[in-house]
């Protein structure tokens, strides 16, 4: 199994770094450190440094991954498909390519930043390799079922949907507009169930208007907002320049959203119907 | 070796497969046969594990899916390997140690004739190259199971008998093949079974051997018609049709030849001519896609 993970990890690796898409992701980088990281002024901030190429990695490891999962949804490669004992392989196989990719390119950036860039402790190079390996894994999974490679019908829009009502979950609180949107829909729904006769149901929705014009819609928000509590952490830990104790466990739960979401993918992947484009 | 049973593949509104059922026995050559779009490649696909039935089950003999070798219609690569490259990862795919990957390769570009290619990259290589490379691909790690769809297509006469050849002596090596083609010469030469497929459903399906035998014919032509006569010939069994001056003699009826020319004498007709008519191949796929 290791022999054929690799052996196609390698080939698509390669595929990617001698293909157009390659040189101009690598062409990208070079001109994101030239904006990010000048080299004629320094650029001493450590946790500008660690942030600023964690945001490049995350970036460019979802751009990587697309663009390998793509190549690897080609026709051309059926018959490889057909030999492996579990199509898993071949996933495992386009995920680790494009972490490396995305992963050496952020390396080589981040060694041309420390180049009039800020002068690392020991301490801080140690937050380094949990924060951006949890980071690009949790990207290139999330570009997995983003891609065609992967997605089988409505997969992705669940997942995605999933995401997006998370993230415009946040921002729920009593004043905002989202909230007053929520409230007023349902104060009409009440109403059209009161036209229908159907009264039963108006004092629960009346309870669940009330409750979000108090203090429901500061508990929701906090509640939509759970999910993303590793990647304020992570950030309040670069700012501070370390881990606190629970502030550790954060790129250890990003991992773990990683897994479940590569369970997920590999299940989806394995059952779906393969439509190899040409 | 595999076992179809019942499978219907269905894309949105459109039925590739309905209720199909096959046994792919170990060791045979099954010839697919059928007009586009009768669903040939779909059926590869599925045996192949790239697509899901809708309904049905395909499985193997045994418990355990053997390893298979895939030749899809299309010929398409990852241009920018090649020759060698290519077959040096089916092999590493294929799960051979290190040592074993460049004889395999070197083996497989023999028994294709592609040897002068090896260095070659794919995008410069002909149809015909690329015919015997994805030839040369189900090859490697000695898979039980190939799949063949169109193998000779694109290659002239000689490339073609070239691939017959290796069909037959990978069928002599024990191997099952199932391959789909146009060329029915191809199947009457290769084949040991027989399929022939339209419009998703099976409309034919017999042994090589039985569908050329099972379709051939006694002819026998009188001076005159027969008239009442014919009825009672016809009357002898089942396999005996009267049209007219010609008694036709079908399967088993063949084996009456005899006592029906002698009847004929002695009820004052003359026998003008005896033919033993087989049908072509072409007459039966004719026939079964009607």
């Amino acid at each position: 199994m290791t022999q054929r993970i690799l052996a196609l990890s390698r080939y698509f690796f390669r595929s990617l770094l001698i293909s157009l898409t390659g040189i101009i992701y690598i062409l990208v980088g070079l001109a994101y450190w030239l904006v990010m990281f000048p080299p004629d002024q320094r650029t001493p901030d450590a946790s500008y440094y660690i942030l600023v190429l964690a945001a490049f990695g995350a970036a460019m490891t979802f751009l990587c991954t697309l663009s390998i999962a793509s190549k690897a949804n080609q026709v051309g490669h059926a018959p490889w498909i057909v030999r492996l004992p579990s199509r898993v392989e071949y996933l495992t196989a386009v995920l680790l390519s494009s972490i490396l990719f995305a992963t050496i390119l952020q390396l080589v950036l981040a060694i041309l930043a420390l180049f009039r860039g800020p002068d690392l402790s020991l301490d801080q190079v140690l937050l380094i390799p949990p924060i951006w390996l949890a980071l690009n894994t949790l990207t290139a999974v999330l570009a997995l079922h983003a891609s065609d490679f992967v997605a089988a019908g409505w997969s992705r829009v669940f997942l995605f949907g999933l995401i997006a009502i998370f993230l415009f979950g946040q921002s729920l609180n009593n004043k905002s507009s989202l909230n007053t949107w929520i409230i007023l829909r349902l104060n009409d729904l009440s109403r059209s169930l009161v036209g229908a006769g159907m009264v039963t149901l108006v004092t629960p929705l009346n309870n669940l208007a009330g409750w979000l014009q108090q203090d429901g819609a500061s508990a929701l928000s906090s509640f939509f907002s759970l999910p993303f509590w590793p990647f304020r952490a992570i950030a309040d830990a670069v700012v501070v320049g370390s881990f606190n104790t629970s502030q550790a466990l954060a790129p250890a739960i990003l991992l773990l959203y990683a897994t479940l979401l590569i369970m997920l993918a590999a299940d989806v992947f394995a059952n779906k119907d393969l439509d190899l484009t040409e | 070796m595999i076992e179809i049973s019942k499978v219907t593949k269905k894309y949105y509104t459109l039925t590739a497969l309905d209720n199909v059922s096959l046994q792919i026995p170990a060791g045979e050559v099954f010839g697919l046969l059928g007009p586009n779009g009768a669903g040939k490649t779909t059926l590869f696909k599925l045996i192949a594990g790239i697509i899901n039935p809708t309904a049905g089950k395909i499985k193997p003999a045994g418990d355990v899916w053997p390893a298979i070798g895939y030749k899809p219609e299309r010929l398409l690569f990852p241009n920018h390997l090649r020759v060698n490259e290519y077959l040096r990862q089916v092999a590493r795919l294929s799960g051979l140690p290190g040592p074993q990957i460049n004889r395999a390769v070197n083996e497989s570009l023999e028994r294709v004739n592609l040897q002068s290619a090896a260095n070659k990259k794919i995008r410069e290589c002909s149809k015909g190259m690329r015919q015997r490379l994805a030839m040369a691909q189900i090859l490697i790690g000695d898979p039980p199971l190939l799949l063949l769809d169109e193998p000779s297509n694109g290659l002239d006469p000689t490339g073609q008998a070239e691939i017959h050849a290796c069909i037959q002596s990978l069928h002599q090596s024990g191997k099952t093949i199932v391959m789909s083609t146009h060329h029915l010469p191809e199947v009457t030469q290769v084949c040991t079974q027989l399929v022939i497929l339209n419009r998703g459903q099976i409309h034919y399906e017999n042994s090589m051997a039985q569908a050329m035998a099972a379709q051939s014919h006694i002819r026998i032509r009188a001076n005159k018609p027969l008239e009442e006569f014919g009825q009672s010939l016809a009357a002898l069994h089942d396999g005996v049709d009267v049209a007219g001056d010609i008694v036709y003699l079908k399967g088993e009826a063949m084996e009456m030849r005899r006592q029906v020319l002698v009847m004929l004498l002695e009820a004052g007709f003359d026998v003008l001519r005896v033919e033993h008519n087989r049908i072509s191949l072409a007459e039966i796929y004719a026939e079964a896609v009607q």
